[in-house]
């Protein structure tokens, strides 16, 4: 297939087949493991994405059984960890921290938070939302054969694989992974267990070296990406012409590009802090345990803040971006409308992505930063939230007058849209720096930006695997397992995140590991919600306490729902690989871009013919036209001959 | 782009006069740094100008941006508008002019 | 397979893919040192000490920016003599350029090396002395005649490490051991190895004895039990018992065949008392506490951080003494006398050249100079950075510091002061840049000779970008030169 599917420099017939013999033989390893191929590499990356999903899922799980249940064993624990390899993994990972009569504490619970934290936005949400799906999908949308640079892709996530390790590994040292949240916060992060036998023997320089070969592998991959969507596009594939998805891509990648290196520098003076024993972050003066401790001092906590947050806050819209980006392909398809207001949410992702780097310093209100950078912050802040606003807004008007078909990614997407808004209308009091004083750190917070990312994007992100798989597999997955999986997960979230407003507001912190039992103040507080839940237990015959602690258990019921709405999904995803109903046409969805125009699966090379975009990508139920879908890739109704095409892709298989 | 064979042969002389330069400008940077000026921060504020002029003509004549295409300008002038963020509020975050006096610490005693 | 445009341009945008890639990575590459700039700006900005200004050597700093800058125009002319195919021209600039980055890094391993080995202490007054220490520093132990290890039973952050960890800090000849099973051997790797597993393995076995004899325990109070408070309480019995998980770290004595000295870097231990020195592995040894005064040859007196410096706690009778407080205040006085003249309208204070020249007192000789000469040194107001100054022949007055009298001290690396320590990282990254462009470079003139009989314009793209990134690296050097060494 080389020949035809590749030049785009070199005129050719369209009418030669000869990608069959072009084949290149490829050993299982080439092919499948060190693949320079951006879809074996999407792939790779979001099969690694799903696994740290679940695991970071898993961690979560633990840390709320402790806030539910504190001082209580964890349940099947004295099975789990003396199971044959199982065992011994937890064990080396969890169970030596456990107490001796199987219950959580205070220092597991930490180091599940910061790792929940990590391992969800570094190891999950970025490598499944931005590296699979950019990379499986992007060079489709745009029409070209392959990223830009192949070999740094391979690279890249390579780098990824590495750090992946390292992370995993800082579970089996002597000081187990770091306990500091997932922010690192220094001085506490670089003093903390200041006594190993060897540095190496300590979570936190893992993790630094993990960041640091993640760090780099974001950078290779955003590079590739930017410059395939500048250079690559196809004939006809204008600036404007281009799916939204690319254009999400595009400022994703921005900024990973732009935000990530101040992190690395970050990691580096974190690193050296903890190697060479130097003072980036340690004030003079600085006791611990009532003892000086043997640094020069001179540095300054804030200055990890802010290069942190500098990071950290772009990092928000590479989680969530991805996500209106799956949605824009989604809803559109299953709405058999256009995109409403293509233009005005790409000049909006656009500025979304620029305003995102100066508004970074709203996490640090606490830090006593001075008056008018305050003020500042709170500006950029309350700006930022117009051209969100205006891309959730787009996509709801989408909606209007579509005849929606709502299979499972639809289900997704649809519920996508109340959880964002959700999230991001409970995020705007927390702009203002005299409500974030009393709600920093609080469930409020927790509540807040779960809201965006778990209801939010990782349904954006179940969305798009169903909605790519049957490019992926030549498969569909099963729509009733999807639909077992939609709505446990919907009703879990809910669950989970809706009772953490509540909490919040009544100064419920983010790091009771016993969630609030000590202190009874607080927690001895009654609320129509809990006497709601305290009313449903009594009807079943439990006695929940009418406090605000009975939240608690509400949450980690939530937490089990969806746990379980998880199984159906797995069953889902790996049967239907090879046991799903097989598609009948290269296109299924009967969608407009071009990633559908390529054989299923797509070949090395992607496409059978110079795929030109003739018009926008989002032609649905346009009058006049004898289908209500309008392909960018048609020249005029049905030529090229898509079916002498697909048929030309059932005799390669 | 330089592409054609004159130009590149033209531009030759001026990578060596402006090689030249930088030397010259390099050395005037360190005398310059022994000379007292009235405040040390003025003495930064020279350096830094200096600095910045031999980093500018490096950018235009040796990366050649003094004829690049637009889209590298674009990528750039973002960049640097980002990275002059990153100098510009990290510097107020130490000297906030709002911050009034006490605010942090007691009011030295006159 | 091909990729379209990695050789010739895009004709819209104008470029190759290549190119998009190097500016992108040098974009990320500009907030990278932008990050380290603004740390480096948010660290002087909130410095609570004198920020050292000229203290490296500016020579070499000089001698490596016309370096730096030299390759710079040879790299840009290797492209340009490839572009009109003159290759013999194009290897010459290219070997040049990578000759360049082997000088470079020379000169900054010289730069470092001489920082490894000279000393700062902090003297509990806010004096700083910079000098020597030639047999390093240690805490003496003597008398020691048996070492008690902690194995840990699971896995612990602080686990004995004897072999590593211990042994080196002996003095003199390392004697047997008689281990706990009462045979006399040395200690090394694979005896202790063998001691460890065999403990571990015991320290399992008490382990799952105790958890077996409680799970048997909890399940007879189960049978027993009749009430259902009773069963509940001998079920959650039953699971404490059968989650317990502490398996017990061992304690074990090594006895010494004969008495040990130990001199201990202060890197290696926890702590110590007069009676008892911990070291970072959980060792504990008994002894009597020898020596734990510092032996310094001082260099410089940096007073700056002292209200009246003349009563610095250097010039005590113990230290330095009348003779040198006498030359340091003549020093100063001569100092502040020439600034006066100079400049008679400007504070004293604000000026930091002054406070450095007249308060930070560089030593050259072993006795005081004679009254008169102490400002003689022409060095004195220059750039004469205390690092280079070893080996070079001088002789220093001697001190021996009592451990009461200085509370911090470091060699001129990262842990020394922040301005070391962002030195040390910008300089350090800034130098691998260079390592890794030099190593492209070096590839295209070694490795890229088929390409550039066959194909010279896609070499020569090639060489563009890497000469972009060597570019770049030196456009930051040009900022970090001056900041580091000159302001």
């Amino acid at each position: 297939m080389s020949a035809a599917a590749t030049t785009h420099d070199h005129a050719h017939d369209h009418s030669h087949d000869d990608h069959a013999h072009g084949h290149h033989e490829q050993s299982f390893v080439w092919k499948y493991i060190f693949s320079s191929d951006h879809k074996t590499i999407g792939m790779q990356y979001g099969i690694t994405g799903l696994i740290f999903l679940l695991f970071g899922f898993f961690l979560m799980l633990l840390m709320r059984w402790s806030i539910a249940y504190p001082g209580i064993p964890v349940p099947a624990v004295d099975v789990i960890r003396h199971l044959p390899i199982l065992g011994d993994f937890f064990e080396g990972m969890f169970g030596r921290w456990l107490n001796a009569d199987g219950s959580l504490n205070g220092e597991l619970y930490n180091m599940l938070g910061a790792m929940h934290g990590t391992v969800m936005v570094f190891f999950g949400i970025v490598p499944l939302g931005f590296a699979a799906f950019g990379n499986f999908v992007m060079p489709l949308q745009i029409g070209t054969i392959d990223m830009a640079f192949p070999r740094l892709n391979m690279m890249s996530y390579w780098f990824f694989f590495i750090s992946c390790v390292l992370m995993m590994y800082s579970f089996f040292v002597g000081t187990g992974p770091v306990q500091t949240g997932w922010t690192m916060y220094s001085p506490l992060a670089s003093t903390m267990n200041m006594g190993v036998t060897s540095i190496w023997k300590h979570g936190h320089i893992w993790w630094l070296l993990a960041m640091v070969f993640n760090i780099s592998a974001s950078l290779l991959g955003s590079v590739n990406f930017i410059a395939t969507i500048i250079n690559l596009r196809t004939k006809g594939m204008a600036w404007m012409k281009m799916p939204f998805f690319c254009w999400a891509m595009f400022v994703t990648a921005f900024l990973l590009l732009l935000a990530f290196p101040p992190l690395e520098v970050a990691a580096i003076l974190q690193l050296s802090d903890r190697v060479f024993g130097s003072s980036f972050y340690l004030p003079t003066g600085l006791m611990e345990g009532g003892k000086q401790l043997d640094i020069s001092g001179g540095g300054s906590p804030l200055l990890y803040q802010h290069l942190f947050w500098f990071l950290a806050h772009p990092e928000v819209y590479v989680l969530i971006l991805p996500a209106f980006a799956i949605l824009t392909d989604i809803i559109p398809c299953n709405a058999r409308r256009p995109l409403w207001g293509y233009k005005s949410m790409v000049y909006s992702v656009l500025t979304l992505g620029f305003l995102s780097f100066l508004v970074w310093a709203h996490h640090m209100y606490l830090t006593g930063m001075g008056t008018m950078m305050s003020t500042y912050f709170q500006i950029t802040t309350v700006l930022i939230s117009v051209p969100s606003v205006v891309l959730l807004t787009c996509l709801m008007v989408s909606l209007w007058g579509g005849s929606i078909r709502f299979n499972t990614q639809m289900l997704f997407a649809s519920a996508f849209l109340p959880m964002f808004g959700i999230g991001g209308l409970t995020g705007l009091p927390l702009a203002f720096s005299f409500i974030d004083l009393a709600m920093h750190d609080t469930y409020y917070v927790i509540g807040h930006f779960h809201y965006v990312v778990a209801p939010g994007t990782i349904f954006a992100l179940f969305a798009g695997v169903y909605h790519w798989f049957p490019k992926m597999t030549g498969r569909f997955m099963n729509d009733k397992l999807g639909k077992l999986h939609f709505w446990p997960s919907l009703i879990g979230m809910n669950l989970v995140f809706a009772p953490m407003f509540i909490q919040g507001m009544a100064g419920f912190h983010r790091r009771w590991y016993d969630g609030g039992k000590y202190f009874e103040n607080t927690s001895a507080m009654s609320h129509w919600t809990t006497t709601l839940t305290h009313k449903i237990g009594a009807f079943f015959g439990f006695n929940i306490p009418d406090n605000m602690l009975s939240l608690n258990i509400v949450m980690s019921i939530g937490a089990f729902i969806l746990a379980l709405g998880q199984v159906p999904f797995i069953i889902n995803f790996w049967f239907s690989i090879k046991g799903g109903k097989k598609i009948t046409s290269d296109n299924p969805w009967e969608a407009t871009t071009m990633e559908w125009a390529t054989p299923t699966p797509p070949p090395h090379g992607n496409f059978l013919f110079d795929p030109v975009a003739h018009r926008g990508p989002y032609e649905y139920s346009v009058p006049g036209h004898a289908t209500d879908f309008y392909p960018q890739w048609e020249s005029e109704p049905g030529k090229p001959d898509l079916k002498a095409v697909a048929e030309k892709a059932q005799a390669h298989h | 782009m330089a592409d054609n064979v004159e130009a590149i042969q033209k531009s030759i002389k001026w990578y060596l006069i402006i090689g030249g330069i930088l030397i010259l400008a390099s050395g005037a940077t360190v005398w310059l740094s022994f000379v007292e000026l009235p405040t040390h921060s003025l003495n930064i504020l020279v350096g830094m100008i200096l600095a910045t002029i031999k980093a500018t003509l490096v950018a235009l004549i040796f990366m050649h941006l003094n004829h690049e295409r637009s889209l590298i300008y674009k990528i750039l002038l973002f960049t640097v508008v980002l990275a002059v963020v990153l100098f510009a509020l990290f510097i107020f975050s130490h000297e906030d002019p709002l911050v009034f006096p006490g605010f942090y610490a007691p009011v030295e005693q006159q | 397979m091909d990729i379209p445009y990695t050789v010739h341009a895009r004709p819209d945008t104008g470029l190759y893919n290549a190119k998009i890639g190097i500016w992108l990575f040098l974009a990320s590459e500009v907030m990278l040192f932008g990050g380290l700039f603004s740390a480096y700006i948010f660290l002087r900005v909130g410095a609570d000490y004198p920020w050292p200004v000229h203290d490296l050597d500016v020579t070499l700093g000089f001698i490596n920016t016309v370096v730096l800058i030299a390759s710079s125009v040879t790299v840009v002319m290797a492209w340009a003599m490839l572009k009109l195919r003159k290759f013999a021209w194009y290897r010459i600039n290219m070997a040049i350029t990578v000759i360049c980055a082997g000088v470079f890094m020379f000169n900054k391993s010289l730069e470092y090396k001489a920082k490894f080995s000279h000393y700062a202490v902090k003297l509990t007054d806010g004096t700083m002395l910079t000098g020597h220490l030639p047999n390093g520093y240690h805490v003496k132990f003597d008398g020691v005649k048996e070492l008690s290890i902690t194995i840990a039973g699971g896995n612990k952050a602080v686990d004995a490490d004897p072999v590593d960890v211990v042994l080196p800090a002996i003095e003199g000849d390392v004697p047997k051991f008689k281990f706990p099973s009462g045979t006399e051997q040395e200690l090394n790797a694979a005896t202790f190895g063998e001691l460890q597993k065999a403990t571990r393995k015991a320290a399992y076995e008490a382990y799952q004895a105790k958890r077996d004899g409680m799970i048997a325990d909890a399940e007879k109070v189960l049978a027993a039990a009749t009430t259902p408070h009773a069963i509940y309480e001998a079920e959650k019995r039953l699971a404490i018992a059968r989650n317990y998980n502490v398996i017990p770290d061992t304690k074990i004595t090594l006895v010494a065949a004969s008495p040990i000295k130990f001199a201990a870097n202060t890197s290696d231990i926890f702590g110590y008392t007069d009676t008892t020195l911990t070291f970072c592995d959980g060792t504990i040894v008994t002894g009597k506490l020898t020596d734990d005064k510092m032996t310094l040859q001082v260099d410089g007196v940096d007073a700056r951080g002292v209200a009246q410096s003349e009563k610095s706690l250097a010039f005590d009778h113990r230290y330095l003494g009348d003779a040198w407080q006498k030359a340091f205040v003549e020093n100063r006085d001569h100092h502040i006398a020439t600034f006066e003249h100079d400049y008679p309208t400007r504070d004293k204070t604000r000026s930091a050249t002054l406070q450095k020249d007249s308060l930070f007192f560089k030593i050259h000789t072993s006795t005081p100079p004679a009254e008169g000469k102490a400002h003689g040194d022409k060095h004195g107001a220059e750039a004469h950075a205390p690092a280079e100054n070893h080996g070079s022949g001088h002789d220093y007055p001697t001190v021996v510091l009592e451990k009461k009298d200085f509370t911090f001290f470091s060699n001129f690396t990262p842990k020394l002061n922040t301005y070391y320590a962002i030195y040390f990282t910008l300089t350090g990254l800034h130098g691998l840049h260079v390592v890794a462009g030099a190593l492209v470079l070096l590839y295209f003139l070694a490795f890229d000779g088929k390409r550039l009989r066959q194909d010279p314009e896609h070499l020569a793209n090639r060489v563009e970008v890497g000469g972009l990134f060597w570019h770049f690296v030196d456009l930051v050097w040009i900022f970090l030169f001056p900041l580091l060494y000159l302001l």
